[in-house]
């Protein structure tokens, strides 16, 4: 057989099934998104959906979406190393660096929103530690370096051995910060006592619950998908486990979001229950009914009660998929409706103009750049893996 | 014979000159707005938008028009919204950078070069009084005839030249030149209030219903106005302290 010219992590067909559909979907992302990162960088932001009233779009929603995934990761690997629990072992290093990965792709979509993305680098020079995102900005930037670090230690030490002194002191310092700035980034919204909706005192405590249910999936993909086991039954035995964790943490987001909806309903004040309206009756409906609940909860239920389709690898990964698609969305059902609503009684109708408009729907161009993103985060972590073995070694659990 | 009182405006004029004669801190600069006396022609914001050559999107001092009661007892009010420049803002310590600040008169203002358009005073504010500079001009879209005087071209040159908030010069170049990309919003027209002239929105209300001064000033308009019973301000259960009263 001829041999390929490329290194083997970049050779087409030394990839299993699952790695050149990802590799190539991942691909067509980043290709679809060269226009919008193009029109972005050098044409302006005019293109965009969001504006002065409705102030955040999709752009904010990927980055709470991708940060939360980041710091979820981050949990779950200190789950394994850590405190050695058995139920997550095996995935520590994939789970580290989907953490590198999507914590640039977070920080890149929230790039792409700011106005003047050039002066980033005064957010280190002369920042303002009273504002959440100042605050936001140098915890995920040291939660990177941490996590660089982690993975790091995490290569260094050898399979089967508990982990050492530093590596632990690491770790301890790399949990909390997933856990603070997770939950940091809901309070990033809460604190904003202009919008109602978010002021529900249980907004900020569930995105630490979001962060490591996206973990949760995400690693389910990775698991049924990518990684390599010696034992094909070790890899039956994680996804049964990663599943229900996935699905108990759907159903506790369930539970949280009745909680938060069924007490702003019951408050009826106007910046509430207008935001809930729109969410669950509104324009916002089949987000909330059909992606939120029906495909990020009740489906994925559905195929890990079905003992075929549970111990199948593909139905296993597109569970995590589905339960991940559905985390996204409830990231997305907090920020754009709460900015839906009247900041004063005829705001929206007093003056006419571009971007002064209280209905949001992402653009062309927004779309764009998020699939640049995704499709460079999908690309980054797969031909990563590759390169660094993590998904070929065989995993050191016995 | 008695002397005839002088006309609001005049008035204003004489208060402004007394109060820049004091040092900065000791001013306490507010705005009064009769909504008895608002007709709801909009001049004060269209006034504004020449003064500070707003763009497309971008307005500082919309008049919100409500209605009251249900047919046959309704009645309409005009609300004209500057910002408040309150007193304990909730824009300014969510900015990442301190672009946004409350300066030494006490008017919120926005450094443009420091400003990262990151939208996070927007989304704070209670008021919806910032707005966010997408960079559009009126007349783009203007076709340009051989010709014929369409006036696209001066009048791109006009959008495009310098205003002067803040007492700075700034042209609209091209996407990444300030204020495009930036948080705007109302700063009471401090550069016209330092040449001794009032506010472009009080000089033009028709119906003299927007008065300025200084409130620290016991012979005001405004201190006047600020005292009297029938006066409100927006959202006050909030703690913003806003330095926007009106008149009900
Ligand atoms: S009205 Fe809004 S923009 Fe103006 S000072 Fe108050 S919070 Fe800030
Ligand atoms: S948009 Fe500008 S002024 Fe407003 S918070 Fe962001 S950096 Fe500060």
């Amino acid at each position: 057989m001829k041999k390929s010219s490329f290194p083997k992590w970049l050779d087409f067909n030394a990839m299993s099934s699952f790695e050149r559909v990802t590799l190539l979907a991942g691909i067509v992302a980043f290709l679809l998104g060269l226009w919008g990162l193009y029109t972005r960088l050098f044409v302006g932001e005019r293109e965009v959906g969001y504006g002065s009233y409705v102030v955040w779009g999709l752009w904010v929603t990927m980055y709470l979406f991708l940060a939360g995934i980041a710091t979820g990761s981050y949990i779950l690997a200190a789950f394994e190393y850590l405190f050695n629990i058995p139920l997550f072992k095996g995935v520590g290093k994939s789970a580290l660096w989907a953490g590198l990965v999507t914590m640039p792709g977070a920080l890149a979509s929230i790039g792409m929103d700011l106005g003047h993305m050039e002066r980033i680098i005064k957010v280190y020079l002369q920042p303002n530690f009273s504002s959440l995102l100042a605050q936001m900005v140098w915890g995920y930037t040291l939660f990177l370096v941490i996590t660089v670090i982690t993975l790091w230690m995490a290569f260094k030490q050898k399979a089967g051995t508990p982990a050492d002194g530093a590596f632990k002191a690491v770790l301890w310092i790399g949990l909390v910060m997933s856990i603070f700035l997770s939950g940091g980034v809901g309070a990033l919204l809460g604190v904003n006592a202009s919008r109602p909706y978010w002021s529900i005192g249980l907004l900020s405590v569930q995105f630490p619950i979001y962060a490591f249910a996206s973990g949760v999936s995400l690693m389910m993909i990775v698991v049924g998908w990518f990684l390599g086991f010696k034992d094909e039954k070790q890899r039956e035995h994680l996804l049964r486990w990663l599943g229900w964790v996935a699905i108990g943490l759907s159903l506790a987001k369930i539970y949280i979001l009745w909680a938060y909806l069924s007490q702003g309903w019951y408050s009826n004040l106007p910046g509430v229950i207008d935001p809930i309206r729109e969410i669950m009756f509104g324009k916002y409906w089949w987000y909330f009914w059909v992606i939120q609940i029906a495909l990020g909860t009740l489906v994925p239920l559905f195929i890990h009660m079905t003992p075929k389709l549970a111990h199948n690898n593909l139905w296993a990964g597109l569970t995590g998929l589905m339960v991940l698609t559905g985390f996204a969305v409830a990231r997305a059902n907090i920020v754009f409706p709460a900015m839906t609503v009247e900041a004063l009684d005829g705001l929206p109708e007093a003056f006419f103009g571009p971007h002064l408009s209280i209905t949001y729907y992402p653009t062309l161009l927004e779309w764009s750049v998020t699939l640049g993103v995704l499709g460079g985060v999908t690309l980054f972590f797969l031909l990563g893996a590759r390169y660094l073995s993590i998904f070929n070694k065989p995993s050191e659990v016995k | 014979m008695a002397e005839a009182p002088k006309d609001v405006l005049v008035r204003m004029r004489d208060d402004l000159q007394r109060a820049l004669e004091k040092a900065p801190g000791d001013r306490r600069w507010v705005m009064v707005i009769d909504l008895r006396k608002c007709v709801g022609c909009h001049a004060c914001t269209i006034a504004c938008v020449a003064e500070n050559k707003l763009p497309p999107g971008v307005v500082y001092r919309p008049v919100l028009e409500q209605e009251r009661g249900t047919y046959p007892n309704v009645s309409r009010m005009f609300v004209p919204r500057p910002c408040m420049q309150c007193d304990n803002p909730p824009c300014t310590q969510v900015c990442p950078v301190t672009a946004t600040y409350k300066n030494a008169e006490g008017v919120v203002d926005v450094n443009y070069e420091d400003c990262i358009g990151c939208r996070a005073c927007i989304v704070a504010c209670p008021y919806g009084a910032r707005t966010s500079d997408f960079g559009y001009t009126y007349l783009e879209e203007l076709p340009v005839l051989d010709g014929a005087i369409v006036g696209r071209v001066t009048s791109e040159e006009y959008e495009r030249s310098a205003n002067y908030e803040y007492g700075k010069e700034y042209p609209r170049l091209n996407h990444r030149a300030s204020p495009i990309g930036n948080a705007r919003k109302c700063h009471f027209c401090l550069h016209r209030i330092h040449e001794g002239e009032l506010p472009a929105c009080t000089t033009t209300c028709i119906g003299r219903a927007t008065l300025y001064g200084d409130a620290n000033d016991p012979d005001s308009v405004v201190s006047e106005m600020i005292k009297l019973p029938n006066v409100i301000r927006l959202k006050e259960e909030l703690g913003t302290e806003p330095r926007v009263y009106y008149l009900v």
